[in-house]
């Protein structure tokens, strides 16, 4: 105790800051200690937390404002239970991570779509009943499968990931006349 | 890239753990922000040398693909109906109604137990929730609350069981629940598992956790920090007597209004008997006919919301998105195998460690790791390194989630566990001993042996003995319990004054359960193997190091300032 009363005097008072001994005895129904809150555990600037909690409401409003222009709102609502993993041998293109295919296409994320199998997707809708909220996830793949084309006309998707996919046999029919187009004049 | 994947986790696991341990005073928001910024940078760096820009350009979506919206909305219209409930009178009216039940059969102690066990009963995709909801109700109940039930140390117990309970309850929710990651990876083998093949291990050690919680509460938490619980006692000789608490006890019609509203829309939520449908929408529909019947303002709903936990679970994400796009869960993934490659470890020591992660390291909200680790729990098994079968793949993936789920409890870092310390008035940390040993001793070993003798009764054909597995399930159970307690009891009458001295004590308590709690586990996947039940305690006792160093020796004294 006296040892700890010792590293406490060795603090620099800040301005403001009230000590142990000056708190009030004891006040109902509030804290007397607010870790995020007290003065001594602040931030050294506080633009510091400005900057995050500004980051924070950047990302959140990217994240939902992406699936609205890019006329996914549906996706908004995965609650990312994985729930759509038991579809399993009943995708008839084998497709595991159906979950990945919605935050994919909820933040375009290509890679990400690429990766687990999105071009791939025959939008049968078999995983649609395995949904917690009967999501339309064919709807949703589509969709996202049209941005992604549309991405790689526009020269945004880099050729080592549309290789990747390629490779791996995950492009399906629809689709592979243009994958391979494209591959080939890459490699031209 | 994997050097990236090593770079960007030595980032993230520094400054969390310095952030658990507050060498960095700064809220998490911030610090998982900047995390997730440098990681940013230093990622596109990469992408840029290695695969051109095109690629590093497309590294910021891949990050906030990180976020997972479900349970940051499923929290605010949580807390806005809360708020609606409060601002109408409807906890005076819940008030009412439980004075009335304690007067039943049922008595206090029935319904205390009613409602600390509502959470798992409700089962909702958030523990913070229903929460935010209750825990002004359980705080009413003491002296300074007004109805002046429970003393100081009953409502202590009262409340952080009642929030253990809430903070693992989003594991077993069938609309939305953590759990349901894992149902869905083992749907892979068990064809209905996602019919809730982790829910009822999670929900029965849940159950037999609270217990403990408040156990531990009552005999070890208030001996070892008993003066950082500003709660206060009815003072003796006190004018405040039974009759006058009786006559205060009322509530206006609009409160009982919003109080049907309210559960109803619970109800609805839960058995969605209109199809399917968000809880969000049912508990925001709740909250505008509560404006509309109950004449709340929109104001009165928006008092409700804290911000603390969304922004805190937000960032949360974030950092765990920049990690999953840098490859830094792969980079976990590799060092957790070449753990299994060390021979006192082993798999079954590696699996003891791997299932306490989360509570090793409590973050603001269990999915910001569940979703990245369980995938990597998935590769161990059949699909990838073969170190698991398919059943015991379940057994510690049903460890592992009960593990996870709760690890928002103890969290410092804006976890669910805070709402319940606020509440009690406690110190931030008073409750971090009790809820990491629960999950790390008692939860997710009930949880492996539930499922190994409960559920492949249900789930896996060719397991018919019900009868037989419900006795041993019984059996274990007391064992777990009995040897916990008793521990518990032992180290409860070493504590005296000497504060490093009990914490030595409940280190050395955490060391051996820990230990315990590994080799049920190891027992659970192998079954009698002397070698592996001792790798399994070897990685127990290495996962209680981790846990128990990181519960606080004293509160109040370590504050710099009042």
């Amino acid at each position: 105790m006296a040892k700890s009363s010792e590293k406490l005097k060795d603090f620099k008072k800040i301005p403001g800051a009230r000590w142990r001994n000056d708190q009030p005895i004891l006040m109902p129904g509030i804290r007397r200690f607010q870790f995020f809150t007290n003065v001594g555990d602040r931030a050294t600037t506080i633009n510091l937390n400005r900057l995050a909690m500004f980051s924070i409401a950047t990302f959140l409003t990217v994240d939902v404002g992406k699936a609205i222009v890019n006329r996914i709102p549906q996706s908004i609502y995965c609650y990312e239970c994985r729930a759509c993993y038991g579809t399993q041998d009943k995708c008839p293109v084998g497709i595991s991570y159906q979950a990945e295919l919605v935050v994919a296409a909820r933040v375009t994320d290509y890679s990400r779509f690429l990766r687990n199998g999105g071009l791939r997707c025959i939008r049968c809708g078999s995983c649609q009943s395995f949904c917690v909220q009967y999501l339309n996830l064919p709807r949703i793949f589509g969709t996202m499968q049209i941005l992604t084309m549309k991405a790689l006309r526009n020269g945004k998707i880099p050729k080592k990931m549309m290789q990747d996919a390629f490779d791996q046999g995950l492009v399906n029919r629809d689709f592979i006349d243009e994958v391979s187009s494209f591959l080939k004049a890459e490699d031209a | 890239m994997i050097i990236l994947g090593y770079i960007t986790l030595t980032i993230f696991l520094v400054t969390m753990v310095l952030t658990l341990f507050k060498k960095i005073n700064l809220p998490v928001q911030t610090v998982l922000v900047l995390v997730s910024l440098v990681c940013l940078a230093i990622g596109f760096i990469f992408r840029w040398y290695n695969d051109g820009w095109t690629s590093a350009l497309l590294l910021p979506n891949e990050m906030i693909g990180g976020i997972i919206l479900h349970p940051i909305t499923a929290l605010l219209a949580g807390l806005f109906l809360a708020g609606a409930l409060t601002a109408t009178g409807g906890f005076d009216a819940l008030k009412v109604l439980i004075d009335k039940l304690q007067k039943t059969p049922l008595g206090l102690a029935g319904t205390l137990v009613i409602i600390i066990e509502l959470p798992v009963i409700a089962s909702l995709p958030c523990g913070r929730i229903i929460a935010a909801a209750l825990l002004p109700l359980l705080f009413a109940f003491g002296y300074e609350g007004g109805m002046g039930l429970l003393t100081r140390t009953q409502l202590v117990v009262l409340i952080g069981a009642f929030t253990r309970n809430a903070m693992g309850s989003c594991g077993p929710s069938p609309i939305g629940g953590v759990g349901q990651i894992g149902e869905g990876f083992l749907g892979a083998f068990f064809p209905t598992a996602s019919d809730g093949i982790l829910r009822s291990p999670q929900a029965f050690s849940l159950m037999i956790g609270t217990a403990i919680t408040a156990l531990f509460l009552k005999i070890i938490s208030s001996k070892l920090y008993p003066n950082d619980v500003t709660l206060r006692d009815k003072p003796a000789g006190s004018v405040i007597d039974t009759g006058i608490t009786k006559k205060s006890l009322s509530a206006p019609f609009r409160g009982y209004l919003s109080l049907i509203i309210f559960v109803a829309s619970l109800l609805f939520a839960i058995f969605q008997p209109f199809g399917k449908m968000p809880v969000q929408t049912m508990l925001v529909l709740g909250g505008i006919l509560i404006i509309v019947f109950c004449k709340a303002s929109i104001q009165d709903l928006m008092n409700g919301i804290i911000l603390l936990p969304v922004t805190a679970m937000a960032s949360g994400f974030l950092a765990a998105g920049v990690l999953a796009a840098t490859g830094g869960f792969s980079a976990l993934g590799v060092i957790l195998k070449s753990l299994a490659v060390v021979k006192i470890l082993g798999v079954a020591g590696m699996l003891a460690i791997f299932v306490q992660m989360q509570t090793i390291l409590p973050l603001s909200c269990s999915r910001i790791l569940t979703a990245a680790l369980v995938p990597v729990l998935y590769l161990f098994g059949p699909a990838e390194f073969n170190l698991l079968t398919w059943p015991q793949l379940a057994i510690v993936m049903a460890a592992y989630i009960i593990n996870a789920t709760t690890s928002c409890g103890p969290s410092p870092l804006g976890g669910g566990g805070t709402m319940g310390e606020g509440q009690m008035r406690a110190e931030s940390g008073f409750i971090k001993g009790a809820y990491t040993f629960t999950s790390m001793a008692i939860m997710a070993p009930i949880a492996a042996i539930y499922m190994k003798f409960m559920n492949f009764s249900i789930f896996l054909p060719g397991h018919p003995e019900f009868g037989q597995n419900m006795a041993m399930v019984g059996v274990y159970v007391v064992i777990i319990i009995g040897l916990s307690i008793g521990m518990m009891t032992y180290v409860s009458r070493l504590i005296t004054n000497d504060t490093k001295r009990n914490w030595q004590f409940q280190f050395a308590y955490f060391l051996i359960s820990g230990g315990i709690a590994g080799g049920v586990l190891a027992l659970a996947v192998y079954e009698f193997q002397l070698l592996q039940l001792f790798q399994g305690f070897v990685g127990g006792v290495i996962a209680a190091f981790l846990i128990g160093y990181m519960v606080p020796k004293t509160l109040s004294i370590t504050r710099r300032t009042a």
